[in-house]
């Protein structure tokens, strides 16, 4: 299945919704739940080969970049993070080669589904949406670092409110 | 006197081998990976996929699937007992070695691995397609036992390999032999609250019997690493363990069918059991 379709769901912008998810990852969510298990990895693999178009472009600038191989990685990670002045992020991850494939598709949800969403919602996302969207069948105590791509988006997303707190601009 | 030959070559072909029997109807390729959902991405033309978590594990209880459960499997994956199985996957076949293992405890005879696993077939630019294969079911039948007996270790068996000083292999990383980690390096942690080893167990990391394009070492240096520097002899029952007794069932498949070993079993409680056991004696530097 290709990721091309969410559209066809609906907008994957920024939706007014009474989930306690924003907007475009809610539309996702959506989509992955109504979907049989056979499509659900479909899906999956076609969220995992559009990883590389979430990579930062040449000439990209960010107000933060974190690059780095944690211990419990297989392979570097880096994620970049740029803010408009209005409070809304736009996300880019790097992935090494080593990054397995449910992780490369996390990766790529969450840069779509966060797209210009607001900085505290970022930050609010919990990590249950995950078994919603990969099915209870892939969720094993290995497969647990797709929520290390949100918990990254986090952690990036929190120094940067930090900074602003402090240098008074909040 | 030592040939330069595994003791039983034909446990494992080539990337060639298996490349000139991808229509050969007496052969099932089979793929297990970690990556769970690597396969789908794209794989060997023919392969079917065992997943090494679904397939080969009891759903409820932790322990492997029951004979009947192996029995359905093999049925849908369209094999008889007469079929030659060949496994490969990623991390040097690790997840393959482990398959191998599971259907060796139901008595399947020929099972291969696939030298160089994943890495090497793409690495040689193979072909790889995302077309799944659809095998006619077959009547596989449900075997008569599970062979635990033969080449698994339980806690009991373990404990009484240390207490006598019998042989015994840590295969796990040196920081989680030490004591330092109680995670693999790279991996998150699955649960474990004491670090260190298993008294009396010599420290023989997994990898260190593969090269670098995934590929096993050559018997010579497979003797050199488990013979004459660490004293392993092939008539000795040894056990081998690691967290959770996959990457020991790749260290079982080099010292059984690699060197020939007689008897060796896996501890597939491995240290997620003994690290959490009530009073299991725990040596750490």
């Amino acid at each position: 299945m290709d990721c091309g379709k969410l559209d066809e769901l609906g907008s994957v912008g920024m939706v007014e919704s009474e989930s306690h998810y924003p907007g475009g990852l809610q539309t996702i969510i959506n989509l992955f739940q109504a979907l049989p298990d056979e499509e659900k990895r479909e899906a999956l693999i076609s969220y995992a080969e559009q990883a590389p178009k979430w990579a930062p472009k040449p000439g990209e600038t960010f107000d933060l970049e974190d690059v780095r191989k944690d211990e419990e990685c297989t392979d570097t990670v880096g994620v970049f993070l740029k803010v408009s002045p209005d409070q809304r992020t736009v996300f880019r991850v790097s992935l090494g080669p080593q990054v397995q494939t449910l992780t490369r598709a996390m990766a790529s949800i969450l840069c779509r589904g966060l797209d210009k969403a607001l900085l505290q919602d970022v930050l609010e996302v919990p990590g249950d949406f995950v078994p919603k969207i990969i099915g209870a069948d892939l969720v094993r105590a290995r497969s647990h670092t797709v929520y290390y791509v949100l918990t990254r988006m986090k952690g990036i997303a929190r120094v940067y409110l930090n900074r602003q707190r402090v240098t008074g601009n909040s | 006197m030592a040939t330069t030959e595994y003791a039983h070559p034909e446990a494992l072909v080539s990337t060639a081998w298996v490349a000139e029997h991808l229509h050969d109807p007496n052969i099932r390729i089979i793929e297990s990976n970690e990556d769970v959902l690597l396969y789908d991405t794209g794989h060997i033309p023919g392969s079917v996929h065992v997943d090494w978590h679904k397939d080969l594990n009891d759903p409820v209880i932790r322990d492997y699937l029951s004979p009947e459960h192996f029995a359905g499997l093999a049925r849908r994956i369209g094999i008889t007992p007469e079929t030659t199985l060949v496994f490969y996957g990623d991390k040097s076949n690790w997840w393959a070695c482990y398959a191998l293992w599971v259907f060796t405890l139901f008595g399947h005879k020929d099972l291969r691995i696939m030298n160089g696993g994943r890495d090497k077939w793409i690495a040689e630019g193979r072909e790889l397609t995302k077309e799944k294969p659809n095998y006619p079911a077959t009547d596989y039948p449900v075997p008569a036992k599970r062979n635990d007996q033969e080449i698994r270790a339980f806690f009991a068996d373990t404990l009484q390999w240390s207490k006598e000083r019998k042989p015994l292999i840590d295969v796990r990383s040196p920081g989680e032999f030490k004591g330092e980690i109680t995670h693999m390096p790279e991996y998150p942690q699955e649960g474990v609250l004491r670090g260190g080893h298993v008294p009396g167990a010599k420290s023989v990391p997994w990898k260190t019997a593969t090269n670098a394009d995934s590929t096993f070492k050559p018997v010579d240096e497979l003797r050199k690493i488990y013979q004459e520097n660490l004293g392993f002899k092939p008539d000795d029952e040894t056990v081998v363990y690691c967290r959770i007794g996959e990457r020991s069932s790749h260290t079982w498949f080099v010292l059984t069918k690699l060197l020939g070993f007689n008897k060796v079993r896996n501890y597939d409680g491995s240290w997620t059991e003994w690290g959490n056991a009530v009073r299991a004696p725990i040596e750490k530097p």
